[in-house]
């Protein structure tokens, strides 16, 4: 069985110093090829233009699913980072009821977006059919710090087939719903990290976190926190430890009988670098076509380091479709 | 041998039992893999509930007839992974979508009598049925627990309506005026007979009627 659905999306972005523009169409196709109830393999490709108009292809995650028995399914290949909610589950613009991720949990910012390597996850049942406990367990490569001069510029947890550090990461994440509609999730991982041009530069890398994520009638509430943090070495250009967490909270409301929806989210990130920190609030009103398509207004107040990007308010109008 | 080495190969022989316990799991699958039909079947009563508990939670509600049979087959199966479901809540939620997906004879005998006043049916028997196959989307309340679904206890709300046609609706399927998606027909139970959903209607009078 061949089964293909996706999402897609189209941006319009303006801010207080920069240029109003069509900022961004974007493209995921995911493709489900199935074996009976025994295997399942999940390609999902990020097909995108950048400011040059050239085409950026990516492959987001690739996995071979075994579905080992009702509690188990072990992942191989590159596996959506399953450290909290937003990075595995919320990001989808479908999904997401704002234009843009939460500060600090976009690209090389403080949640990790993915890894190559095994992942086992399943869940189990609490006594009955509406309470359970799922879980993911992972061995991975784990994330590149891209170093500049005597910095840590950012670290790439994107999913590399190298592991020049020579150690594997360990982590997982748990969810508990001990009762309908409401997750609470609890993350961490360990194991070690080194540059890309440093390989004996290895240092410590821990990550821990938690999500908590509710709906009542027409109310959704979310919030998370991640921290990704990197130890000292003194083999490397750059020496100091460094850390990148971030957190937010998220509110929306669906006025029925209308197709009308209000988001209000507010979100802090902290890194290395001071121009990159932001503190956010986010309003958006949304208008549902249908349960998978939607547009979006938001606009975003930011504060950031004076005269730095991050700083800027900015206005996004999205259009987005989940198939 | 320097510590450096040895917390090296004791991290290398955890992986090690990792990568083993992993195949021994893969291995006893695939030995049980034989008994596969000997897993319990999907139950569409109990799907209902984990459909309308479990996907709400990430995004909004996708119309059960959206998507073919064959296409649910693969989309729950991701799913599985993406919500964190056991293989048991897959196949339950699978039994309901393609329950939901397929056309239900019009089995209701419509009549002029009231269903309250048919003593063929039981409010006790309705509380059965509302709880097994409405109770997800409906809530324990009646006032509806996914956004869209109609409040019961409403003086003008659907349940003003005449049995004739909450009968024919709950037969057929309907969707309410800007509600986001349309109830199944049967409210996704092909099982359902004619006395169980008249038996439902009565239970919907007497609990949430005004």
């Amino acid at each position: 069985m061949v089964h293909l659905a996706g999402y897609g999306d189209a941006t319009y972005s303006d801010s207080q110093n920069g240029n109003g523009a069509f900022s961004a169409i974007r493209y995921n196709p995911i493709f489900h090829y199935q074996y009976k109830d025994l295997l399942l393999m999940e390609v999902e490709f990020e097909t995108q233009i950048d400011e040059a108009g050239a085409t950026d292809f990516a492959l987001e995650y690739g996995t071979l699913d075994v579905f080992l028995n009702d509690y188990m399914t072990l992942l191989a290949g590159k596996f959506l980072s399953p450290l909290g909610q937003f990075r595995q589950n919320g990001h989808p613009s479908w999904i997401n009821k704002l234009p843009t991720a939460p500060v600090g949990f976009g690209h090389g910012q403080a949640a990790p977006n993915a890894d190559i390597g095994l992942e086992l996850r399943g869940a189990f049942p609490l006594g009955d059919n509406a309470r359970f406990v799922n879980y993911a367990v992972y061995t991975a490569n784990g994330p590149v710090l891209e170093i500049d001069g005597d910095e840590i510029e950012e670290i790439h947890t994107g999913g590399v087939t190298s592991n020049d550090d020579d150690e594997l990461v360990f982590g997982g994440r748990m969810g508990f719903l001990p009762i309908p509609m409401l997750e609470l999730g609890i993350s961490g991982a360990t194991g070690k990290v080194a540059g890309m041009l440093e390989p004996d530069a290895t240092r410590d890398y821990d990550v821990y976190g938690f999500d908590f994520n509710y709906k009542w009638h027409n109310v959704r509430l979310l919030s998370e926190y991640i921290k990704q943090k990197v130890g000292a070495s003194s083999n490397s250009a750059a020496p100091d430890s460094a850390s990148w967490d971030a957190w937010y909270a998220q509110a929306s409301y669906r006025f029925m009988p209308t197709k009308w929806e209000g988001v209000l989210r507010y979100g802090d990130y902290d890194s290395p670098h001071s121009s990159a920190d932001q503190k956010q609030w986010a309003l958006g009103v949304n208008y549902l076509f249908s349960a998978n398509a939607m547009a979006k207004f938001a606009y975003n107040f930011n504060d950031g380091l004076d005269g730095a990007a991050s700083d800027d308010n900015t206005f996004q109008a999205q259009l987005s479709y989940g198939f | 041998m320097n510590n450096t080495l040895l917390t090296r190969l004791n991290i290398r022989r955890f992986m090690m039992t990792g990568i083993v316990t992993a195949i021994t799991f893969s291995g006893a699958f695939i030995a049980a893999n034989a008994g596969e039909s000997e897993k319990s079947a999907g139950d569409i009563s109990r799907g209902t509930i984990s459909w309308g508990q479990n996907c709400a939670r990430c995004h909004e509600m996708r119309d059960p007839a959206e998507f073919r049979d064959d296409q649910w087959r693969s989309i729950v199966a991701h799913m599985r992974l993406r919500a964190g479901l056991t293989g048991q809540q897959q196949r339950d939620i699978l039994a309901f979508l393609q329950s939901a997906n397929n056309p239900v004879p019009k089995m209701v005998n419509v009549s002029s009598t009231k269903v309250a006043e048919n003593n063929s049916v039981s409010a006790q028997s309705g509380k059965a049925v509302y709880d097994k196959t409405c109770i997800a989307c409906h809530g324990t309340d009646g006032k509806g627990a996914l956004p869209g679904v109609p409040d019961f206890t409403k003086s003008d709300g659907r349940l003003s309506k005449a049995d004739e046609m909450l009968l024919q609706n709950i037969t057929d399927g309907f969707q309410s005026p800007g509600s986001p998606m349309a109830m199944p027909a049967k409210g996704g139970n092909v099982n359902l007979t004619d006395g169980d959903i008249k038996a439902v209607l009565v239970y919907l009078r007497q609990s949430f009627g005004q």
